[in-house]
Parts: C-alpha cells; structure tokens; sequence
C-alpha cells in the first residue's frame, strides 16, 4: 500500500511554524483605477478565471500608495500584497507611477532586509486592455506565495492580549 | 579637531555685533568629559562653548523648538549636520536670513570608548555644505562606501535576518525619542501617533515598533543624512541606523542620486524620477 507523504508547508521566515491544513493565502490588491482596476474588470467580464485569494482594493493611481499601505496590510490579514498600476508612459496623471516606481523598489528591499521573503511583495504593470496579463500576475503570485507559506510576522493580533 | 577659541571668538563677536538673539553650541557637560548641546543667550556665558571631537550632537535639531524659532540664531554644524540643514532649508522650516552658521570641515567624532564614529568612518561629505563662515581646512568628498552592518546582514539568510530584527523592535518602548531628535522629524503631529492610537489602541507591543519604525524610515528615506542623532537618543541602543542605511544605499545605487542635502534646493530622491529607474522587479 502506498501513502503518499505531502511536505509540510511551514512559514519561510520561521520554519518552527507549520501551515494549518487547507491553507490558503490572503493576497491584499491594491490596484489603480484607470489601467489595472478596468483591467480586472475586463478579467472578469472575459469570463477568465483567477484564484479568489486576493482582495482588491481601488486607489486613485498607483503613486497613491504610500507604503504604509503595504506594512498595515501585512501587519493585519494579508500574506502577501501585489500593487498594480499602469504601464510607464500610460499614466493618467502622466507621472504618478514614475514616481511609485522608486517607492516600490525602496520599500520591497527595506521589508526583504527586515526579514520579509521577497515574493510577498510583489508589483506589476497592468493596462485596461489586458484582462489575460491580469489573470497571468494572479494566478503567478498566488501560486508563489502559497509556497512561503502563511505569514507570521509582527502580526497585529499575536501581540495583543486577549 | 578643537575649535573651541575659534567658536567662543566668533560667538563673541555675534553678540556684541547684535547679529544673533541665541547661539546654539556644546558645552561640558559638568561630570565628565562628555558634551551636551547649549542654547547660549547671555554673551557672558560664551565662555562655556566648547567644540572637540567630542561634539557628537546635531545642533540643527534644535532650530525645532521655541527658543529658536523665529530668532536669529547663531549654530555650529559639522558635516551630516549642515546636510540636514540644507533639506530643512529647502523645505522651508527654516530661514536663511535668521541663520549664522559656523561649518566644520569635520575629522570625525568618536564615542564613549574612544573609537571614530562608523558613520565618520564611512562619511562622504565631511565639510559643511551651508556656513557663513568655515573652520578647517576642506578634505573634499571621499567615495560612497556600503555601510558594513547592512552588507553583514544582508549576506545572511532570510530567517536569521527576521530573528535580529524581532528582537530589534522587541527592544523598542516607544519612547519617540528616535523622533525628536531627528532635525528632519518636525511634523507638528506625527501621523504614526494617530495610527498608534487607532491601530493598536495606543498599545506599545512588537508590532506597534515595527509598523512605527518601518513607516518613520520610510518618511526619512532619501532625507536622512546619517548623523545618527536618533540612534544616540535611543534609551534601548537600537540599531536604527541599519534602516535608513539600508534605504540610503538602495536609493545611492539604484536611482544614482547623490546624497540627501548635498545639493541646494533638491528635496530628495521621493520627489523625481528618472525614465531610466529600474523595473525590472515589476512584472
Ligand atoms: S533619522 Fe537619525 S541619522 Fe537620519 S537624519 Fe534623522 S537623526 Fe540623523
Ligand atoms: S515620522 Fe513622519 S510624520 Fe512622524 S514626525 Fe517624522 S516625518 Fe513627520
Ligand atoms: S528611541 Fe529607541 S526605544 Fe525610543 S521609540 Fe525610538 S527606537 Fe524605540
């Protein structure tokens, strides 16, 4: 008789602590509203299916995203965060993801340094017209932080008394 | 490095001129052989202002307060300090007019045991970029230099990486002295009390550090100057430098800024771009 033995899927950064079974993870999508956000909507209305793990959240443009946004969304439910936003040069305020672009790189390399796997941070540029692209960064970043596991750092409720 | 004749000189004369109403120093600090940071209002006490290689200090921190806002203030700067000063110039918290400023073509401060300063060691801009006048003689910029915490930590792995830093904002009591003593934390409310008060019901735990911490260098990230004023104040010996260090060189080689403050009128690495920035981490 075969059993088939499954690896237990443990957090990255504290492999003491194992996932529960079933685990599935939560995925905070902050999107912007004139490329990536009408791009979800196209997922949606092509009947493409995406994994129901993110939570999508509307922003004006992506330089809205103060990284704060991504520190509170880890530190509450999410597992991991994906920021979406229009492709350089399509802004519709010309410049804003420009400047979101440094903020991005600054702030995925500050919480990777801190001691956040890199895969939970992840960005992505998506226009109105690609419904598939949306489905594709999804379907990607979810598969990859259900490997890393659930994420257990400096989460908001372990340390408040009960 | 003693300036001490030359400061108490040029003091003297500021006061007897009725150029400035304060002038902000060190002095002895009465027990040994450390200094503190004096507010001078008398010409009389001038006499008590020292300037040694114990001077570690930043003194634009005090343009903060009462005592010197809207005054003419006389104030010693070495080189991150005068840095600092340049962005608090530049974002209009201070200004020039009101200002006299005595630069220091650094050598290097050290600590309590006797050792240069890591910072120092690593300085890039020793001499004052802002003074009236200017004490020594200039060295000129030396190479930017990785700082060595940030490159022993980022060789290790992941995991033992996220147990230092638990243990770092562990450490933290939320004191905020990291915040006041920083010159480029003057924000008559701090949005991350607001946070503290409704995200964690004002409760000081190791994620409340850590959602503080994060954001507060996040806020200096491309306006620190690396003077290390908020690491001396801080009661637990946190090594907060390790996060504007670490925003500091992602910013240097990424983005090929120059340093913070270094240029007149530039308001830091958040407020351009460049078309030629790096995006290859976006999908
Ligand atoms: S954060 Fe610390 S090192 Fe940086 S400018 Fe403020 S006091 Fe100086
Ligand atoms: S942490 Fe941010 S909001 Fe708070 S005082 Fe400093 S710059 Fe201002
Ligand atoms: S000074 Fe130190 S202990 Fe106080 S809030 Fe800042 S980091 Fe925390």
């Amino acid at each position: 008789m075969e059993t088939e033995v499954k690896d237990q899927l443990v957090s990255i950064e504290k492999p003491e602590l194992v996932a529960p079974p079933n685990w599935e993870p939560v995925i905070m999508g902050i999107l912007c509203n004139w490329c990536s956000y009408a791009g979800s909507d196209l997922t949606g209305t092509s009947r493409i299916q995406y994994p129901p793990n993110i939570r999508i959240i509307r922003v004006p443009c992506s330089s809205r995203v103060d990284p704060w946004f991504l520190i509170k969304s880890l530190q509450t439910t999410a597992d991991g965060v994906l920021v979406s936003g229009c492709h350089p040069g399509d802004c519709h305020y010309i410049t804003g993801n420009y400047y979101a672009r440094r903020r991005f790189l600054v702030t995925k390399k500050l919480l990777n340094f801190v001691g956040f796997h890199e895969n939970r941070i992840q960005f992505s540029w998506v226009s109105a017209a690609e419904g598939p692209k949306f489905a594709k960064v999804v379907n990607k970043v979810t598969e990859e932080i259900k490997k890393l596991g659930p994420l257990h750092l400096y989460k908001k409720e372990n340390f408040e008394k009960k | 490095m003693n300036y001490t004749k030359q400061i108490q000189d040029i003091a003297a004369k500021l006061f007897t001129e009725g150029k400035i109403d304060v002038f902000v120093g060190y002095r002895m600090n009465g027990f040994d052989d450390n200094q503190v940071p004096v507010l001078i209002t008398d010409p009389q006490d001038v006499s008590k202002l020292v300037f040694t290689d114990k001077s570690v200090f930043n003194l634009v921190n005090y343009l903060k307060t009462d005592h010197t806002r809207r005054k003419r203030v006389g104030l010693v700067v070495k080189g991150c300090d005068s840095r600092s000063l340049n962005l608090m110039l530049t974002e209009s918290q201070v200004k020039r007019e009101n200002l006299y400023v005595v630069g220091i073509c650094c050598e290097g401060i050290v600590d309590d045991s006797g050792h240069k300063m890591q910072n120092c060691v690593e300085c890039v801009v020793p001499d004052a970029v802002v003074s009236d006048e200017l004490l020594g003689t200039p060295s000129g910029q030396k190479p930017y230099m990785v700082n060595v915490d940030i490159a022993a930590l980022a060789a290790k792995p992941l995991t033992e990486r996220t147990a230092y830093f638990e243990e770092v904002f562990e450490n933290c009591i939320r004191c905020n002295a990291c915040r006041h003593s920083c010159p480029l934390c003057y924000c008559a409310k701090c949005c991350i009390d607001q946070e503290t008060a409704t995200l964690y019901n004002g409760a000081n735990t190791t994620s409340a550090a850590f959602h503080a911490l994060m954001t507060w260098s996040l806020h200096l990230a491309g306006r620190c100057v690396d003077c290390r004023n908020c690491e001396k104040a801080c009661p637990s010996h946190l090594p907060l430098h390790l996060l504007h260090k670490q925003n500091e060189s992602v910013i240097y080689e990424n983005f090929q800024e120059h340093l913070a403050g270094v240029i007149p009128e530039d308001r830091g690495a958040f407020y351009k771009y460049s078309l030629k920035d790096p995006d290859d981490f976006i999908m």
